[in-house]
């Protein structure tokens, strides 16, 4: 039997088993009974990206299963034998719907099945950044549970997402691994048909980020080979049906790594034999081409991306650091070369075998850095990355910044031996692995003693953060010579850019002027450049010929003009990554806001992602924007259109994470006070209409506005 | 696929006719007006069935006349052209690899011509059981090409190369007694045969042809192959481009024709010679480009990237373009109609070979010895011709597209290293193709060699089969003038992955390659002979077994039958496009395409109509897929 008979013979198999399952709905509950995912604004994500046809009831399922087979043709050619996988993939995507037929739950704890869109948009970051270097789909079952588990380890070790289909999730239930998508384990589900919730990612991801067409299936899979670093790792025994899925992995640039020798062919970086489970990790890994960012530290626990989620109960703490109770800051200091001895480490006070066991405590650590090329303006940009290393530690959790910390140490951690020059190590090996352009020699001094941790706060950390906060008011759009593109995203969503200016930072959050600015001089070719903004155009709408040509430069020429500050004229793209969504509401000359975590309706009549699917892939959708949650207190928010004061709605949540510093920005720009109690939110009203009579009654000031279309 | 776009065939006309207009300002002839004047072709001739190997004759055969005067009939007289022809093209071949062995001979670390690949060398040497212990690379160097050269006239034995093949291909060969001996024994004992009164029996001719040819293909050939690499590297991925767009109207142009890369070489190294590209701005140019037509041209496109101009049937338009300084040529399939037609231009005609000398040419006699001088001396003889050039009559078409080439076996392997598994696989094997192939992602490969020649729409058939295959995932690989076309055409274009099926579009993908992979010039066959040979041992399937074909729709030389005769033998199926003067003989016709069959598990197919060739090819890779159960 060659590959390709077996690809044919699964897929035929799956295909039978979809008609049937189908017919036997419509016998049961009609044609026109509604089929949907929960939480998608894509229908049937992989269907309707690789068709562009959204699918709605029973029947017209059973139509879509009938154009499923005019792809499985059976000439004796790779492209049938790719086509029959992915028809094999939507005829599981097709039974997995049925499953949720009536609002119906059919997965429960450990298992997610159907994977929400905002899930993929908080993906978008750490993908392109390489925090998460890849995505494992572990499929079947492993010889024992301890290699399951010593697998899955192993990916989450290296900040790899795991997503696991089925034998392999009862071996690590059993083994009493931790998982979930916090610790980036996700088990799907049992049937090897949920395996189509992890396709279901990929090709939303091609949507979402790559501006792919729904229906354009050659871009879709020229996206997700070249830009979804996935691959599968199926246990033996392999049958038929999971060969043709394989296929169907194949086809979208996802290799396969197997541990059957049984009737198998081999295809070099596509269809790889590796008899020894153990080495599935390295053999994946090379077979994708995936590289994992060395940051070999030498500490007694782990260190990766995938801890970075991972929650420290108080039962299982050991101690906690707490700024709000106690005096703690963290802290970088620029210092001359002469004054830092590299890899000096200082302990002030009892470390941590000396502290009570679940008490709270007083820490400071103050990292001295030195280098010809370092500026106290990337001093911030240091710091802020304290979070990310201290959180990606096993069994470590960190919270805040500056002086409002807080950080516990779970006890298997400290029983590890983990103590406080483990933490500094930490921030030493980071610091000097990621911004070694600049830093030539790092010391880090660690405070626990509660007299002098008060001392170092009031005397060193304060005044240095208020002089940082003096130098970050002074920075305006005005104030500065140059801005910065942004284009990490582009091996994401390769026609967009970011322009980032000091009051309009980069709308997936986390690039700011300073950061790219540090970005840019410790890699002068690398994502951000310079852009200058000698020839003004309009102020007004924030428009610069030297801002189109960089945009029009950085995008391959997919886009040709971008405004700053309007969302109605050429407004900046999005990625995907967004934090934040505004959109236009007419009825009140406004706009509302919606931001990712919200997963409810918005008087737009439209969810988060179904919002978020009419932007993104770096598309220009004017009454349409993404954006970072900080910019919507900017000064420049909307600024051509009126600014914040245009804003309507938001989700209670976002209104109370931004409502001090967007009342402030009112109150300076238009002198209202408590401007955030005139905002509506979902607990006053998701239709246009109850929004209208609570702006009225307010008096919200868009509603006097220009209309603006 | 951007801006990418294959040249046609319809535009490759074009700019001949536009060339043609130039050539008819100026008086010149043009083998497309000699072709007119010579159509119809002898019937006789076609047909394999005019005998003037004696004086009594010549003898024609006809239903009248079913024999000639010594009574030999159609089948002996058919055959023995065909040994004479095979024995034509591989003294043809073998001779160039002598002249490549006589160079390595003179190889001197202080001299023009020096051992650029040692390892290639000492690979070699062991292979020999030549010590290579303790031994200077020069002093090996010289023992091992004075090994080489006794291959060509040893009194005993048989070729050094062929323990290259399989075992089971060693033994069909011993069995069926045409394991080669001497080179120079096999062409001469080819030429007895067919004297008057000796062979005349089918079987034997064909016999001693493919035997011939494998002297050629395992032996001549290879050692022109195999001493080139170690003279002047094994070639290896490099980006060039391809079409008479190459030559620049600013620069002193220089276009190197033939085959031997020993000239051509020298050439280049004095074209990029700073003190030379001044000279040549001093009498006006920007500079120098050289380019190459014919086979020398895949010779150093392979090794130095030097841009190709165009293939045999180009090798007039390069000086119609008005633009050509000078056209310096070696051996082999140079036209002597350049001679005359240079007259019309401001064109030098160089020859440099004592087997090739021309009326009307410039003879500058190159050897070993007086390399650089010589070298030297022509490219400063074009930089002074450029003043020469009549601005009138300047046109070159503007039409290149960009190719990868250099694929040797030993770069192929290294291709195919960089796809394998580190966790599971070896390296330095061709099993990463076997599993492609294995697997069906590819379907088969097909060699893709020969020529250019007028009974054929020039390049067509090479573009359009290997489009056609590359669209049925199966690879190409290519050399001589077929692999030119090629890349005139864009095919050796990596972008050109977007023209095949899922298969080898993946597999382009993920190693980086071409969907047409340039092996090099004609004696280069002898690399593929080396590849189908790593598959077969490392599939452990007889190279007949392999959905692999070879295929030749344009030739025209007697070296393109002698290669039909070394690749059939070796196990590979191979379709000709251009029958080989055998229409005469049903006999002949009946051993050649399933006679040789029973010794050595392959045959000729002849197919003039050019869409069947490429089906019965996609069949014929297909039943053997079907044979071996993949």
């Amino acid at each position: 039997m060659t590959l390709f008979d077996r690809v044919f013979g699964g897929n035929d198999a799956v295909y039978g088993l979809t008609e049937a399952a189908i017919d036997g709905a419509i016998a049961q509950y009609g044609a026109d009974q509604a089929v949907s995912f929960p939480n998608t604004a894509y229908s049937l994500p992989c269907y309707y990206s690789v068709t562009g046809t959204k699918v709605t009831n029973l029947g017209e399922l059973k139509e879509a299963l009938g154009v499923v087979k005019t792809l499985m043709t059976r000439e004796k050619r790779l492209n049938d034998a790719f086509m029959s996988g992915v028809a094999t993939a939507l005829c599981a995507e097709f039974i997995e719907v049925l499953k949720y037929l009536n609002g119906a739950e059919p997965y429960s704890e450990p298992c997610y099945g159907h994977l929400a869109d905002a899930i993929i948009r908080e993906l978008g970051v750490p993908l392109v950044t390489g925090d998460i270097p890849g995505v494992a789909v572990i499929l079947g079952s492993a010889p024992t549970k301890e290699d399951a588990v010593a697998l899955v380890k192993s990916y989450q070790a290296q900040g790899i997402l795991v997503t696991l289909v089925g034998g392999v999730i009862d071996q690590c239930v059993e083994a009493g691994l931790n998982m979930g998508y916090a610790v980036r384990v996700v088990p799907l589900g049992k049937d090897v048909t949920s395996v189509i919730h992890v396709v279901s990612v990929a090709l939303r991801a091609a949507l979402i980020f790559g501006n792919v067409t729904p229906g354009d299936a050659g871009a879709l899979m020229k996206y997700t080979f070249e830009r979804v670093p996935a691959f599968v790792n199926a246990f033996k025994p392999l049958d038929d049906v999971i060969v043709a899925c394989g296929a169907g992995a194949i086809a979208l640039g996802f290799p396969v790594i197997t541990n059957e020798t049984e009737n198998i062919f081999r295809v070099p970086k596509s269809l790889i034999v590796q008899e020894d489970v153990s080495k599935f990790n390295a053999t994946s890994l090379e077979a994708r081409d995936i590289k994992i960012k060395i940051t070999k530290i030498d500490i007694p626990v782990a260190f990766a991306s995938a801890f970075e989620g991972e929650i420290i109960r108080k039962g299982d703490m050991q101690v906690e650091f707490d700024g709000s109770r106690k005096d703690c800051f963290e802290l970088v200091c620029t210092k001359e070369l002469t004054e830092v001895e590299d890899h000096k480490f200082t302990l002030i006070g009892p470390d941590f075998d000396q502290m009570e066991v679940g008490s709270k405590q007083q820490i400071a650590y103050i990292v001295d850095v030195a280098g010809k090329n370092m500026q106290t303006d990337f001093e911030p940009v240091f710091e802020r990355k304290f979070h990310s290393y201290i959180n990606c530690v096993e069994g470590i959790m960190h919270t805040g910044q500056r002086d409002m910390i807080r950080v516990r140490i779970s006890k298997a951690t400290y029983e590890a031996g983990f103590r406080a020059k483990d933490l500094a190590e930490v921030l030493y090996a980071n610091i000097k692995n990621e911004f070694e352009a600049v830093v030539d020699k790092c010391a880090v001094t660690i405070v626990t003693d509660a007299e002098e941790c008060s001392k170092l706060r009031h005397e060193l950390a304060v005044p240095a953060y208020d002089r940082r906060d003096e130098r970050l008011v002074s920075l305006t759009d005005e104030s500065v010579p140059v801005y910065y593109s942004c284009i990490m995203c582009q091996a994401f969503s390769p026609s967009h850019v970011c322009v980032v200016t000091p009051e309009r930072l980069g709308l997936c959050g986390a690039v700011s002027w300073l950061d790219a600015k540090a970005t840019n001089e410790l890699d002068p070719q690398g994502p951000c450049q310079v852009i200058t903004k000698e020839r003004v155009v309009d102020e007004n709408l924030g428009r610069y010929e030297d801002v189109d040509e960089a945009v029009a430069k950085f995008s391959q020429g997919a886009l040709e003009h971008v405004t700053l500050y309007s969302i109605m004229e050429d407004p900046m793209t999005s990625c995907g990554c967004f934090e934040c969504i505004c959109g236009i509401e007419p009825f009140s000359n406004g706009v509302i806001i919606t931001n990712r975590e919200y997963a409810g309706m918005t008087p737009l009549g439209m969810t988060f992602p179904e919002l978020a699917s009419m932007t993104g892939g770096g598309v220009q959708t004017p009454g349409f924007m993404g954006h970072g949650k900080h910019f919507i207190a900017s000064k420049k928010f909307m600024k051509a259109e009126g600014g914040i004061e245009r804003i309507v709605w938001m989700p209670k949540d976002l209104k109370e994470q931004v409502a001090e510093r967007l009342n402030k920005t009112a109150q300076e720009l238009y002198g209202i006070e408590n401007f955030t109690d005139m905002v509506g939110d979902e607990t006053i009203a998701t239709d246009p209409e109850t929004l209208l009579e609570f702006l009225t009654e307010k008096g919200h000031p868009a509603l006097g506005l220009e209309p603006m279309m | 696929m951007g801006d990418f776009k294959l040249t046609t065939v319809e535009e490759f006309e074009a700019a001949t006719n536009r060339l043609l207009e130039t050539g008819a300002k100026v008086g010149a002839d043009a083998w497309q007006i000699r072709v007119k004047n010579q159509t119809p072709h002898c019937k006789f001739g076609e047909q394999g069935i005019c005998c003037r190997i004696c004086a009594m004759g010549p003898c024609r055969i006809t239903p009248k006349a079913p024999k000639g005067i010594c009574g030999c009939d159609a089948h002996g007289i058919v055959g023995r052209n065909y040994l004479k022809f095979t024995a034509g093209g591989a003294a043809t071949h073998s001779d160039h690899g002598r002249e490549i062995c006589h160079t390595l001979y003179a190889a001197d670390p202080n001299g023009a011509y020096k051992v650029k690949d040692p390892d290639k060398l000492i690979r070699i040497a062991k292979e020999w059981g030549i010590e290579t212990e303790n031994k200077d690379i020069y002093d090996l160097a010289h023992e091992v090409a004075e090994t080489a050269l006794l291959e060509y006239g040893k009194p005993f034995g048989t070729q050094r190369w062929i323990k290259r093949a399989p075992e089971h291909t060693q033994k069909l060969w011993k069995d069926a007694e045409i394991e080669p001996r001497a080179i120079d024994r096999e062409v001469a004992c080819a030429l007895h045969m067919s004297h008057m009164g000796c062979s005349s029996k089918p079987e034997a001719l064909v016999r001693q042809s493919l035997r011939t040819g494998l002297c050629d293909g395992w032996g001549g050939s290879m050692c022109g192959t195999e001493f080139s690499d170690v003279l002047f590297g094994t070639p290896k991925p490099i980006d060039t481009e391809a079409n008479l767009g190459v030559m620049n109207a600013d620069n002193v142009n220089i276009v190197v024709h033939g085959h031997d890369p020993s000239l051509s070489e020298m050439i280049c190294e004095y074209a990029d010679d700073p003190e030379l590209i001044a000279y040549a701005k001093s009498v006006g140019a920007k500079g120098i480009t050289v380019s190459g037509v014919c086979c020398t041209s895949n010779e150093v496109a392979m090794r130095r990237g030097i841009p190709m101009a165009g293939n045999f049937l180009q090798q007039e338009n390069v000086v119609l373009t008005g633009a050509c300084e000078a056209i310096v040529v070696d051996v082999q399939c140079i036209f002597p109609a350049l001679g005359p037609l240079s007259k019309c231009f401001h064109t030098k005609f160089i020859t440099t070979s004592p087997i090739a000398q021309m009326p009307d040419s410039e003879y500058i006699r190159f050897s070993v010895g007086t390399a650089a001088e010589k070298a030297k001396q022509i490219v400063k003889l074009a930089c002074d011709n450029f003043q020469n050039r009549k601005p009138e009559l300047v046109y070159i078409p503007d039409m290149k597209q960009k190719s990868t080439v250099g694929y040797s076996v030993e770069a192929l392997v290294k291709v195919l290293d960089g796809v394998t598994n580190t966790q599971v696989d070896v390296t330095g094997t061709t099993k990463p193709l076997i599993e492609c192939i294995t697997s069906g992602v590819i379907r088969g490969a097909v060699a893709m060699v020969g020529c250019n020649n007028p009974k054929i729409r020039p390049d067509y058939a090479h573009i359009e089969l290997m489009k056609k295959l590359i669209a049925n995932d199966i690879v190409v690989v290519a050399s001589g003038c077929a692999a030119q076309a090629a890349a005139k055409a864009g095919l050796m274009d990596k972008r050109a992955k977007d023209l095949c099926g899922a298969g080898l579009k993946r597999v382009c993908e993920l190693a980086d390659i071409p969907p047409v992979l340039h092996m090099g010039s004609c004696v280069d066959i002898s690399r593929m002979m080396i590849l189908v040979a790593e598959l077969a041992k490392d599939s452990g399937l007889n190279i007949s077994q392999l959905p692999v074909v070879g295929c030749a729709p344009e030739w025209m030389s007697e070296k393109a039958v002698s290669i039909g005769n070394y690749v059939v033998a070796t196990g590979i199926d191979t379709f000709l496009g251009v029958d080989p003067y055998v229409a005469g003989s049903d006999q002949m016709a009946q051993w050649l395409t399933s006679g040789v069959r029973d010794w050595v598990e392959a045959a000729y197919t002849v197919e003039t109509d050019i869409e069947k060739l490429v089906d019965l090819m996609i069949e014929r890779i297909e039943e053997k897929r079907t044979a071996i159960g993949i």
